[in-house]
């Protein structure tokens, strides 16, 4: 076999002085997700109103958006924001890059699952409101909201998780985040299979912590017994 | 100089039959690098699937052994795996091709998905079938592909569609190792000295056809497949009827 002359050895000890590094790298994933899931969570509000509730040319656009973005990748979005924006003169910093691309993205999944959480608010609900002469604002955010955050908070959870993992791809604009210092630490000590192995495993226990806190907040406080992840 | 201006100006010069030629083959390579990982994966996935079934496989530690794959494969991000299967294989000193680790992580990604999109069919059609079936004698790999695959494929077909997409979208991060699919091209040309503009936007467009075009089966496969299908495909929502 080619190369086989030379013997290389896994040494795990090598890299256990980047663990602490990691550990604040896989906060930062779970911060970068947080904020864009919260974004996310108010555009997927507005845009499932608009497309229960909108007139045809406002539930156009937003299809067009959600399509959009469903149907391209999440990289390439991060990469239009921070390489194609500043020929038009918007120069954003990596992390603002990646928060805004996330954003999008995850307004347009999260405007499909709340639009299916719609249908699911019992209609007396609705006319009750209706009958007390609620606005349409008023309806959306005192009567459907509780309703839908009850409902979908499985599928919620899920995205939100699913969204954690994917602040992966934010290493590639340099953001510290758990792969980006994985890859700083490959720079620097060149033990790949390590470094990866090791971070894969923070991957997994973060998800399954991450899965299992949010599980139980969902029983304690909104009594929701499905399970998340 | 506004977005209009660039367009305008730069879109003669980057629209030649070359870079357009070189997009498309990147197009092609981002399909066959996805389709043929997504095969495998399904391959894979199905073995995973099948093993875990207590009919089939009444040996705990194997089973326990699948769940323990598709969980671990479904909880790392696909970058994180794509470098782990990269460094691995420089590790193992195999010198595979760039677009076999990339299928190959594609696969093992897909194997996750499908093992679990897969086990939610099966588990779909009503176990009086099983045990029908093994109760005329049938040995439990027969069952599963004579009574009980035939009913559940209907509700396997259109989310496996939406798992292509999503690894059809994934394929952009294979770029970061250097194959050469749409994304890298985009990157390929901006160095080139096109406008970032044109390239990347070129890029989301190919993406969104190829999306559109996986969409449509999908929706084909769900409108054609579902309402006709004998197992009832697990509920998403408390739907209420209005």
């Amino acid at each position: 076999m080619p190369g086989a002359a030379i013997r290389v050895v896994l040494q795990y000890g090598q890299i256990l002085q980047y663990l602490p590094d990691f550990l604040v790298g896989a906060a930062m994933a779970l911060w970068i997700a947080a904020l864009a899931f919260a974004g996310g969570l108010m555009i997927g509000l507005f845009g499932a109103a608009v497309l229960t509730f909108g007139p045809w040319p406002a539930r156009a656009l937003v299809g067009a958006y959600v399509r959009f973005f469903t149907w391209t990748p999440q990289l390439v979005q991060i990469f239009f924001l921070f390489f194609a924006l500043p020929e038009v003169g918007i120069t954003l910093s990596p992390v603002t890059a990646v928060l805004i691309g996330m954003t999008l993205n995850a307004g347009a999944y999260l405007t499909e699952i709340e639009r299916g959480g719609f249908a699911s608010v019992p209609r007396a609900e609705l006319e009750a409101a209706e009958c007390m002469g609620f606005s349409r604002v008023q309806v959306v955010w005192h009567v459907i909201a509780p309703h839908v955050v009850r409902a979908l908070y499985p599928a919620l959870s899920n995205h939100y998780i699913i969204m954690t993992l994917g602040t992966s791809m934010a290493a590639i604009f340099g953001v510290e985040e758990l792969t980006g210092r994985a890859l700083n630490a490959n720079a620097i000590s060149f033990r790949s299979v390590e470094i990866f192995s090791l971070v894969a495993g923070i991957y997994i226990l973060l998800t399954i912590i991450a899965s299992t806190l949010l599980w139980l907040v969902g029983r304690w406080m909104f009594r929701i017994k499905a399970k998340v992840f | 100089m506004s977005a209009w201006d660039i367009i305008v100006m730069e879109a003669p010069r980057f629209f030649t039959w070359w870079n357009i030629r070189f997009l498309l083959q990147a197009v092609g390579n981002t399909l066959v690098a996805s389709v043929l990982g997504c095969a495998i994966g399904y391959g894979f996935g199905f073995v995973l699937a099948a093993l875990r079934l207590p009919q089939l496989v009444p040996f705990a530690p194997l089973r326990a052994l699948c769940i323990l794959w598709v969980e671990t494969f479904r909880r790392i991000p696909f970058l994180v795996l794509l470098l782990l299967v990269f460094f691995l294989s420089q590790f193992a000193k195999l010198e595979a091709p760039l677009w076999t680790v990339a299928v190959a992580a594609v696969a093992i990604r897909m194997s996750a998905l499908a093992a679990e999109n897969i086990r939610a069919g099966l588990e779909a059609v009503r176990p009086m079938q099983w045990e029908a079936a093994l109760v005329m004698n049938m040995p439990p790999w027969m069952a599963l592909f004579r009574v009980i695959l035939p009913q559940a494929w209907r509700v396997i077909l259109p989310p496996s569609i939406a798992h292509v997409l999503s690894m059809v979208k994934e394929t952009s991060l294979v770029s970061q190792i250097g194959f050469i699919e749409i994304t890298f091209a985009a990157k390929m040309l901006t160095q080139r000295g096109f406008s970032a503009l044109l390239t990347y936007g070129s890029a989301l467009v190919l993406y969104f056809f190829v999306g559109w075009a996986l969409a449509a089966l999908g929706r084909w496969a769900e409108r054609r497949l579902t309402s006709r299908s004998p197992a009832s495909p697990p509920a998403a929502l408390p739907l209420q009827t209005r």
